[in-house]
């Protein structure tokens, strides 16, 4: 009998889960009114119900490469109609953070970025890191006084190679980890194997990405619909400011080709990046604001989320008032707290960088190779 | 018969003066009735009108009261005239609620009503229950869970009681648990088993006569004055009893029958029982090598809910399984115990049992269907399972395999209870559930067939301790409730206000023994020549015996051949147009007419209804009395019957359908067409779709055409 799937049960990927926000996942009686629910799940062998299974039973091996865990948008209509209160929205998210953590490498950083008794750790590197290069460039302790400016704290060469560094790390952590998803995914164990569509990668990425930029999925949820909205003007806000980061590194590397004269930050209110850095920073405040209010204003129903949600909500809180607070306290000349300022966000934003392979910021890059995958084998 | 003095009471509350002229009603009750004493009153159950009618009856020394007005089966407690014969006629809800008001039909309807209810009651007489001198010691037949509970329930009660247990000790398959599924909020605690307490209490109770080793060997008489032989030890006694509790429990199912799931090819697989034993050593170890199970799968419904084997659910077995989940994940917290279930059933509060239990990591439940457990070489075993939730064709790795297995019921068997009855000595028809000695009377579970007898616990359908307790307490007061009635010399149940009892004319007696063979409860014994006699305490008084006797011998004092007859031949039958006679079920069919009533439904105007006891009382002389009267159709209308049957005399209308046929092939000979004459099942939830029957049945008549005879 060739065609039965062998039974490994891993009693302590049960707890993990529950440790990471499914405590409620052994309350499940496979009713399948979640499966029912949700607006987004296919017909064809419907998540989550089978998903709710499998993390009652610990198949953790199953639940990693489960596309359908990323299919998930976390609407919480299962949630909210589930009888029993099992929440299967939030045992989802929990396999979500438990797929991350098992394909991202190292997995003791990401074992530390799911326990909030790590945070010490995690916060204590980027401020060390950006201390020390201070220490070198001789600005610790030695800043200027006078007009404000960030560079005179930390110059924009040791910027670029700080971040630059922490983002290439994360970089080769996710390459990493999509390899081996991309491997295990393709490996002949699927939940479900359903007919195979003839997409090709690119034309799928395609798909998918133009789902993404109009929150196709997400518009389908009941319960959370709002939530289409705030996420939507979020992701606006870090593309915003992906762009003004793009076009101020432009400025600087190609005036020092040559290329164009130099221009030197901090930029003019009249600039248009300056612009466009002002509404990146508005869209990414606003949109935080709103979904961290949606959160707290459904807890009841659609679930609350957990310690690993609300780990990248505050990064991005702070990311974005810190980042807006620098502006003010410059434009306000207080040095003694414009600089501290600038510090922290430098803190935040190396968190958000450096750890995106581990929190929950990973999920752009999983859901997409999921959602990719999914297209492939025409499973909608 | 005793003289009295008749008085007709019409009612005009509830909308029937607004239904029907009363003056009219007067005028029948008068001429057709022959009742010259007529009153009539706005509401008669009012505390004014039932003050004018103790008026009336003080004044003129009326005793036989025929009260027109709602259905007997409501207000019967307003219109109880102590003393009086009281019948009651329903122009409410068979008339101003089923009628089109002021009809010239309505008005011949309520009429004939008015006129059968005179002629009813100058036929009958008021019944009196005949007291007599009783034993009172009840006998408990099984000293497990529910024979301990109902013998301390008896004693309880005042009663005396003999407990004979077949086994050397007390506690039957309970005393063989470790623990026991929890019977108290929060419903997550283990017990110890209840059994234990139960055992001491009985042997310490003064009341209680525990016989062990012991085996009845008879039991002859009815109930109040049962003769019970017992033998103890090879030695016989013969013991005075009044009621009987069997609570002779169920056996395990026999598991070597469940090759297939590995049982006696490994000793690592085990019942639930075996589990029991293994757990009271404090570690669930492997029994072929010592060593810790890791992994424990529990196989539910092993031989349950399969047509190869038992084919019902065994109830207990589910929580069982959770429970003994708990044994191995307490024993040792790394262990993994999985439960493959069919449908996971967990009575009661158990519910929160298992979501207890299902809270656990460590236990794994999915719903799937075990196609064999596999028994490696080494020994390892693999449960295979199929349409599991997980999708796939699952294969489980195994420490140790328990099988659920279900319960047999001691009755499969042997009759167990032994008794002197003509019709057997065990309880009847118990292929309906599958010798379980379950009663179908829906609403009065204990009874069985033999009155008396009060059947609990696993021996009556599969349960677990907690029910099989209740259900002890149950069968204890239906046991109390049958000696006091016996005493009064009134019907046990289900007539349990029922001073009436047969009573045959037995000059006319043809020893035909149809009485004696279709009594649903064996009432009707033979003496030495072959004459029927009552054993009257087993009577419930349906009256099947007298819709059976050929001879029409048996009446009863509100209830008989003569005075149904007689309701026939009062009935105005006009020249013109259809009537119709329906005899109904005063169970089901009857109140299913009211419930049609109360919901303003319709009623085909032709109809008159006639309410009997039982449609095992119908003699068929009566559609001879309607058809020879020139009435059109006839109509028999009694519960479901089959194998859910809904009788309360389990018999009874299955007994009038097989009259019928019989009848049939007589009408067809006198050239009368036999579709004039119709069974109907009706259940009491049919009310709905009562009014469409009649409708159909009053069409198929109007297309036969009148009745010939209607013109002598």
């Amino acid at each position: 009998m060739a065609d039965e799937t062998v039974i490994k049960s891993d009693l302590e990927f049960v707890k993990r889960l529950q440790e990471y926000g499914g405590e409620s996942l052994k309350k499940c009686y496979q009713c399948a009114t979640c499966s029912v629910v949700c607006n987004i799940s296919p017909d064809d062998k419907p998540y989550p119900r089978k998903e709710m299974l499998m993390a009652q039973w610990g198949l953790k091996d199953q639940i990693v490469k489960d596309p359908d865990i990323w299919a998930c948008h976390y609407c919480g209509d299962c949630t909210t109609y589930c009888p029993r209160g099992a929440n299967p929205g939030e045992v989802l998210g929990a396999m979500r953070q438990a797929c991350i953590e098992h394909y991202s490498f190292p997995s003791m950083l990401a074992r530390m970025v799911s326990q909030p008794k790590f945070l010490p750790v995690l916060l204590a590197i980027p401020v060390l890191v950006i201390l020390f290069v201070m220490k070198l460039t001789g600005t610790l302790g030695n800043i200027p006084a006078g007009t404000i400016k960030y560079s005179n704290m930390l110059p924009l060469l040791a910027v670029d190679a700080i971040f630059v560094a922490a983002a290439g790390f994360a970089v080769f952590v996710f390459v990493n980890g999509v390899r081996r998803y991309w491997k295990d995914l393709n490996a002949d164990i699927s939940p479900w194997k359903a007919k195979l569509s003839n997409k090709s990668v690119v034309s799928a990425t395609i798909d998918v990405l133009k789902e993404f930029i109009v929150h196709k999925r997400f518009k389908e949820c009941v319960t959370n619909y709002a939530r289409s909205t705030s996420h939507l003007l979020l992701v606006l806000g870090f593309i915003a400011l992906a762009i003004v980061t793009a076009w101020s590194a432009y400025y600087e590397w190609a005036s020092k080709f040559g290329l164009i004269p130099h221009k030197e930050s901090p930029f003019s209110i009249t600039e248009p990046i300056k612009w466009v850095a002002l509404v990146g920073t508005f869209l990414l405040l606003y949109g935080i604001y709103l979904i961290y209010q949606q959160r707290q204003a459904k807890a009841n129903g659609a679930g609350f989320g957990g310690y690993f949600d609300w780990l990248l909500i505050w990064v991005i809180v702070a990311v974005g008032v810190t980042g807006a607070m620098s502006w003010i306290l410059r434009l306000a000349n207080l040095a003694s707290l414009a600089y501290p300022m600038y510090f922290l966000h430098l803190v935040s934003v190396f968190f958000l960088f450096f750890y995106a392979p581990y929190t929950k910021m990973a999920h752009l890059v999983y859901r997409t190779t999921a959602l990719v995958f999914a297209k492939m084998q025409g499973r909608e | 018969m005793e003289e009295r003095k008749y008085g007709v009471y019409i009612c005009q509350g509830c909308g029937i003066a607004e239904a029907v002229k009363i003056e009219g009603l007067e005028k029948v009750a008068r001429k057709g009735g022959k009742i010259p004493h007529i009153k009539n009153h706005p509401i008669l159950c009012s505390p004014e009108g039932l003050e004018f009618i103790k008026t009336d009856i003080a004044a003129e020394g009326i005793n036989g009261l025929v009260i027109c007005a709602c259905s007997p089966r409501v207000k019967y407690e307003e219109f109880d005239f102590p003393g009086c014969l009281i019948e009651r006629v329903n122009i409410r809800e068979l008339v101003a609620w089923t009628q089109e008001p002021q009809a010239e039909e309505t008005q011949l309807l309520a009429e004939d009503y008015v006129v059968m209810g005179c002629a009813k009651i100058k036929k009958a007489d008021i019944p009196e229950g005949v007291p007599v001198e009783i034993e009172r010691a009840i006998l408990v037949i099984g000293g497990g869970v529910t024979g301990l509970t109902a013998a301390l329930e008896a004693a309880n009660l005042g009663q005396q009681v003999v407990l004979v247990e077949k086994e050397a000790e007390l506690g039957g398959l309970g005393a063989g648990l470790f623990q026991q599924t929890p019977r108290k909020y929060p419903y997550q605690e283990l017990e110890v088993p209840v059994v234990f307490n139960k055992i001491k209490e009985v042997l310490t109770n003064p009341k209680i006569k525990v016989l062990t080793k012991s085996e009845v060997v008879l039991i002859d008489g009815q109930p109040g004055l049962y003769d019970v032989t017992i033998k103890t030890d090879g030695k016989e006694d013969i013991y005075k009893i009044g009621a009987v509790i069997l609570a002779a429990g169920a056996k395990p199912y026999d598991a070597t029958k469940l090759g297939h799931l590995g049982y006696g090819k490994s000793d690592d697989v085990v019942t639930n029982w075996e589990l029991e034993k293994i757990a009271a050593d404090g570690k669930i170890l492997r029994p072929s090598n010592g060593k810790p199970a890791q992994k424990v799968v529990f196989i539910q419904c092993a031989g349950s809910v399969d047509p190869d084997h038992l084919p019902y659910c065994s109830a207990f077995c589910c929580g069982t399984s959770l429970k003994q989940a708990k044994y191995v994940r307490t024993m040792n917290p790394d262990s993994l115990a999985y439960i493959i279930y069919k449908n996971m059933r967990t009575l009661g509060q158990n519910e929160l049992f298992y979501k207890h239990a299902q809270n656990d990591p460590g236990i794994l439940l999915t719903k799937g269907d075990v196609t064999g457990v596999e028994v490696a070489d080494d020994g390892s075993l693999a449960v295979i399972a199929e349409n599991t939730l997980l999708g796939d064709k699952i294969k489980l790795e195994a420490d140790l395999v328990v099988l659920a297995t279900g319960l047999v019921p001691a009755t499969v068997e042997g009759p167990v209870l032994n008794l002197n009855y003509r019709q057997g000595p065990g309880l009847p028809d118990l292929e309906l559930f599958q010798g379980f000695a379950d009663s179908n009377f829906i609403c009065f579970q204990y009874e069985t067939r033999r009155t008396g007898v009060y059947a609990a616990g696993a021996v009556r359908q599969p349960m677990d301790m907690a029910t099989a307790m209740e259900d002890a307490a149950g069968a204890a007061l239906k046991a109390y409730q049958c000696l006091e009635h016996t005493a009064k010399g009134i019907a046990v149940h289900p007539r349990a206000w029922d001073q009436t009892f047969p009573d045959p004319f037995m000059q006319r007696c043809t020893a035909c023994k149809r009485c004696t063979e279709e009594c649903p409860f064996g009432a009707i014994e033979e003496d030495e020549k072959g004459t029927p006699f009552y054993k009257i305490n087993r009577c419930r008084r349906c009256g099947t015996c007298m819709g059976a006797c050929p001879e029409r011998i048996v009446s009863f004092k509100d209830f008989s051949v003569d005075i149904i007859g007689s309701m026939i031949k009062a009935m105005d039958v006009p020249e013109e147009g259809t009537r119709i006679v329906a005899f109904v079920c005063e169970n089901d069919a009857y109140p299913a007419i009211d419930a049609a009533a109360l919901n303003r439904l319709k009623l085909h105007p032709a109809v008159r209804f006639i309410s009997v006891r039982c449609l095992g009382s119908f003699n068929l002389v009566w559609i001879a009395d309607a058809l020879s009267r020139g009435i059109d159709g006839i109509l028999i209308m009694g519960c479901k019957y089959g194998d859910d049957y809904q009788c309360h005399f389990a018999k009874g209308s299955e007994l009038a359908n097989y009259r019928m046929g019989k009848l049939q092939e007589t009408l067809d000979r006198l050239a009368l067409e036999s579709e004039r004459a119709q069974f109907m099942e009706v259940a009491i939830n049919d009310f709905d779709k009562l009014p469409k029957l009649i409708d159909d049945f009053v069409v198929r008549v109007e297309e036969i055409g009148p009745n010939p005879y209607k013109e002598f």
